[in-house]
C-alpha cells in the first residue's frame, strides 16, 4: 500500500515536471517574420507550385519592410533628396501640421505627466516605465548615462539657432514630445490590434472569425473610411480618426485611452502594413518563372504603392465656404433624386438602399432564392446598404463626412462615385453637381432623424413587409 | 514537550489568520488597495452601508475566529478520549438564530433609503429628468459611446453629438442619462460616484448621479462582456457647469466644420 502510494506520487511529479523539463528555455524567440499572402500565391500557380520563388518573395518584402519586432522601411536615394523618409513619415506629417502636433503634445504631458513631474523635482529614481513605449525608454535611460558632471541643470546641446539647453529641459522635451518608432508601435499593434487583424494586416487574426463585420484586410491596400476622391488610399488623418473614434456597431473600438503620439504611431505602422501587403500583391500577381525576382522589379512596385499613399493628401474632397442650409425644396429635390431608379434618370439610392431609405432595396437579395443573398464586397465578405432610419453613420454623421461618402463612394463596395454620373432631369440629361450631392446629403439626414422636413417634402414612403 | 510545541504551533498557525486579515484592512489604505475618494453626492450614502457591513463582520469575524483559537488550544488532548454526545442546547439554537436575523433585518432597512436614493427617486427637479435626460451612454462590444440630443433635446435628431470613450457631464448638477446596450449585459462603473448599473439590451435605463469635483474619472465595465471586456475603459469629464455649456456648443459648432 504505501508502494503503490509512493509510485502514484513519483508519477504524479513526473507528470507535473515533464512539460517544464521538456521545453528548452530561450530567452527569446529567435527572429519572427511576416507570412505570406495565401490568396495572392494561390492566385498565381507558378509562384504556388514553386517554394524557392516564395522563399525569394519573403526576402525581398522583408528587405523592405523588414521583420515584425524591427520594421523599417527601405528608404530610396531619390527619396532622401526629396527630403522624404517613409521611416519618419507619420512624424513629419504630424509635425508639418501645428495643431496636430500641439495636440499631440498636449496628450503626451497628460501620459507622461508622472515621468515629467520626477524630472521636474530631480526624483530621477522615481520615473516609472510607460507602457508601451520602450523606445522613449531606451532614450531616456541613454540620456540618464549621459548627464553632465555639473547636475541636471548644466548646459547639455546648443540648438541650431544657438540656444542653450540644459539637460533637464532636453530630458522633459523628450517626454512632451515623443513619437513611437516603428518598432514600438508594432509592439503595440501585437497587444491591441493583432488578434483582429492578424501580424500582416489580413484581418485574419484569432478573434476574426467571430466578428460580423469581418476586420479589415489592410493588404490589397483598399480602405473604406477616407475623404477622398477616386478611392484614393486614406490620408493619416484618416486612419487616425478611426483609431480614436472606432467604428461604431462594428467590432473596431475607440482607441482614445491611447496617447495621440501612440495612435499616430500606429496609423504609421498600419500603412507600412498595407504598403508591404499591395506590394506582395503586385510581385505576386506579376511573377514570371522565367525571369525571376529582381531588384528592379521589387523596387518599382515598391515605389508605386509608396506613391500611392504619398498622393493620398491631394484628393481630399474639400468644400469652398460654409456648408449650404437645408430648405424644404432642396429636400424634397433630394428626395426625387434618392427615389428615382436609375433607368428613369436618378441618382438610383433606391435600388439597394430601398424606398424607405432602411437599406432593403430590390438589389440587395435576389427574389426568388429561399432566403436573402447579400451583395458582397470586394473582400467578399457580406455586406448590407446603410439602413438611414436607425442614425447610424460609420465614418461620421456630420454633414461634411456623409457629403464626402456620397461624392466619392465607398471603397470596396458597390456604393458609387456620384459626382459627374449622369442623371436626367427635366427631359435633360446632365452630370450630378456639388448641390445635387447636398440635397441628397439633406434628405438622408433627414432620414435619419424623421423630421418635419421630410413630411413637408413628400416623407419617405413604407414598403409593407420588411 | 513535543505535544506542546505542536499546540502552540497549530494555536499560533490559526492565530495569524485572524490577525493577518485585520492587519490588512487596517493598512489597506496605506498600500493603496481602498477605496477612491468620493466625487458623487450620495457616495457616502454608500460607503457608511459598507461600512456598517464590515464593522459587523469584523465583529464577528474576531469573535469566532478568538473562540476557535480558544478551543484549539484548551481542548487539544494528548490521548484520545471518548466524544461525549449532545443533543444541543435550545436556548444557544435560539440566540444564534435570533441574533443573525436581527442584523439581517437591519441591515435591510438601513440600505432602503440609499437605494431609492440612488435606483429609484430620479431628480425631477434639476435640468435634467428621466424625461429629459442630459444624454444616452450606449454600452457595445467593446467600447463606451455618449449621446447628447440635439438643440431642440431630440436624440433621433440629424444634429446629436455621438462621442466614443469620453463622457463630459457638469458638476454640481444632477445629471439623469439613460443606459443602454447594443449587444450583450455590460455594466456602468464609476468607482468615484459608488455608481454601478448594468446595461441591459433591450432596455433603456435611468441612471442619475451628482458629481460634486470637477476633474477626470475612470468608467469601467463591471460586467464580463466578452474577449475584449478588458478594453472597456471609458473617461468621465467633469467639467464646472458653466465651462460645460462651453464645451456642448463648440461641440454643437464642430459638427458643420468642414475639415
Amino acid at each position: 500500500m504505501t508502494l503503490r502510494r509512493h509510485r502514484s506520487a513519483a508519477l504524479l511529479a513526473a507528470a507535473a515536471l515533464s512539460p517544464i523539463l521538456a521545453c528548452k528555455f530561450e530567452p527569446r524567440t529567435p527572429e519572427l517574420h511576416y507570412s505570406l499572402n495565401a490568396k495572392a500565391i494561390a492566385s498565381n500557380p507558378d509562384l504556388a507550385g514553386d517554394p524557392g520563388a516564395q522563399a525569394q518573395l519573403e526576402g525581398a518584402l522583408e528587405m523592405l519592410v523588414g521583420t515584425p519586432r524591427n520594421p523599417r522601411f527601405l528608404t530610396l536615394p531619390e527619396w532622401l533628396a526629396d527630403g522624404f523618409d517613409p521611416n519618419f513619415w507619420g512624424e513629419d506629417h504630424v509635425k508639418a501640421d501645428e495643431a496636430a502636433w500641439k495636440a499631440l503634445v498636449e496628450s503626451n504631458q497628460k501620459a507622461f505627466h508622472q515621468q515629467l513631474a520626477a524630472i521636474r523635482d530631480g526624483r530621477f529614481e522615481a520615473l516609472v516605465r510607460p507602457r508601451f513605449a520602450d523606445d522613449l525608454w531606451e532614450r531616456w535611460q541613454s540620456l540618464r548615462a549621459e548627464m553632465p558632471a555639473g547636475g541636471p541643470d548644466a548646459e547639455f546641446l546648443t540648438t541650431d539657432d544657438g540656444q542653450k539647453v540644459s539637460w533637464r529641459e532636453e530630458a522633459l522635451y523628450r517626454f512632451e514630445n515623443y513619437y513611437p518608432s516603428l518598432a514600438s508601435s508594432a509592439a503595440l499593434y501585437h497587444n491591441q490590434c493583432f488578434h483582429c487583424h492578424g501580424a500582416e494586416g489580413g484581418g485574419d487574426g484569432s478573434t476574426s472569425r467571430f466578428l460580423e463585420p469581418r476586420p479589415r484586410d489592410y493588404r490589397p491596400g483598399k480602405f473604406k473610411f477616407t475623404a477622398l476622391k477616386g478611392k484614393a488610399r486614406p490620408r493619416h488623418e484618416d486612419v487616425f480618426r478611426i483609431l480614436a473614434e472606432g467604428v461604431y456597431t462594428t467590432a473596431m473600438p475607440s482607441f482614445r485611452r491611447f496617447t495621440d503620439s501612440q495612435l499616430h504611431g500606429l496609423v504609421d505602422y498600419v500603412r507600412m502594413l498595407s504598403i508591404r501587403g499591395e506590394t506582395e500583391i503586385l510581385l505576386a500577381s506579376f511573377y514570371d518563372p522565367a525571369e525571376g525576382l529582381h531588384f528592379d522589379n521589387v523596387r518599382e512596385n515598391y515605389v508605386d504603392v509608396v506613391g500611392r499613399w504619398r498622393g493620398a493628401p491631394e484628393q481630399l474632397i474639400t468644400l469652398v465656404g460654409p456648408i449650404p442650409q437645408p430648405t424644404p425644396e432642396r429636400v424634397a429635390h433630394g428626395r426625387a433624386l434618392f427615389t428615382t431608379p436609375g433607368e428613369k434618370g436618378g441618382a438610383n439610392c433606391v435600388s439597394c438602399h430601398g424606398t424607405s431609405g432602411r437599406g432593403d432595396g430590390p438589389s440587395v437579395w435576389e427574389p426568388g432564392k429561399v432566403g436573402i443573398e447579400y451583395t458582397k464586397d470586394d473582400w467578399g465578405n457580406p455586406i448590407q446598404p446603410r439602413d438611414f432610419t436607425r442614425g447610424v453613420f460609420r465614418f461620421g454623421r456630420r454633414p461634411i463626412d456623409l457629403y464626402r461618402r456620397i461624392y466619392a463612394g465607398i471603397n470596396g463596395t458597390p456604393m458609387p462615385e456620384h459626382i459627374g454620373m449622369t442623371i436626367t432631369e427635366n427631359g435633360a440629361q446632365r452630370a450630378m453637381t456639388e448641390d445635387d450631392i447636398w440635397d441628397l446629403v439633406f434628405f438622408v439626414r433627414e432620414l435619419s432623424s424623421q423630421s418635419p422636413l421630410v413630411a413637408s417634402a413628400g416623407g419617405a414612403e413604407r414598403q409593407e413587409g420588411h | 514537550m513535543k505535544h506542546f510545541l505542536l499546540r502552540a504551533l497549530f494555536t499560533l498557525l490559526f492565530l495569524a489568520v485572524p490577525v493577518l486579515g485585520v492587519w490588512t484592512f487596517v493598512k489597506a489604505e496605506d498600500w493603496g488597495l481602498w477605496f477612491p475618494p468620493i466625487a458623487s453626492s450620495y457616495g457616502g450614502s454608500i460607503d457608511f452601508l459598507f461600512f456598517v457591513i464590515l464593522w459587523m463582520v469584523t465583529i464577528t469575524f474576531i469573535a469566532t475566529e478568538v473562540l476557535l483559537v480558544w478551543f484549539i488550544f484548551r481542548y487539544s488532548k494528548k490521548d484520545p478520549t471518548r466524544a461525549t454526545y449532545t443533543h444541543g442546547n435550545h436556548t444557544l439554537e435560539m440566540v444564534w438564530t435570533a441574533i443573525p436575523a436581527l442584523l439581517l433585518i437591519f441591515v435591510a432597512f438601513s440600505q432602503m433609503k440609499a437605494w431609492t436614493t440612488v435606483k429609484i427617486n430620479f431628480p425631477s427637479d434639476g435640468p435634467y429628468t428621466v424625461q429629459k435626460p442630459l444624454m444616452e451612454v450606449y454600452a457595445s462590444q467593446f467600447d463606451w459611446r455618449v449621446r447628447y440630443p440635439d438643440a431642440q433635446g431630440n436624440f433621433m435628431g440629424a444634429d446629436v453629438i455621438e462621442v466614443p470613450y469620453d463622457i463630459t457631464v457638469p458638476a454640481d448638477t444632477k445629471v439623469v442619462f439613460r443606459l443602454k446596450s447594443r449587444d450583450v449585459l455590460h455594466s456602468f462603473f464609476v468607482p468615484v460616484f459608488r455608481l454601478k448599473q448594468d446595461a441591459v439590451p433591450g432596455m433603456e435605463i435611468p441612471v442619475w448621479f451628482e458629481a460634486t469635483k470637477p476633474g477626470d474619472y475612470d468608467l469601467i465595465c463591471a460586467e464580463l462582456c466578452g474577449w475584449g471586456h478588458y478594453k472597456m475603459a471609458g473617461k468621465i469629464h467633469v467639467l464646472p457647469p458653466d465651462e460645460f455649456q462651453r464645451w456642448l456648443a463648440q461641440k454643437r459648432a464642430a459638427l458643420y466644420a468642414t475639415d
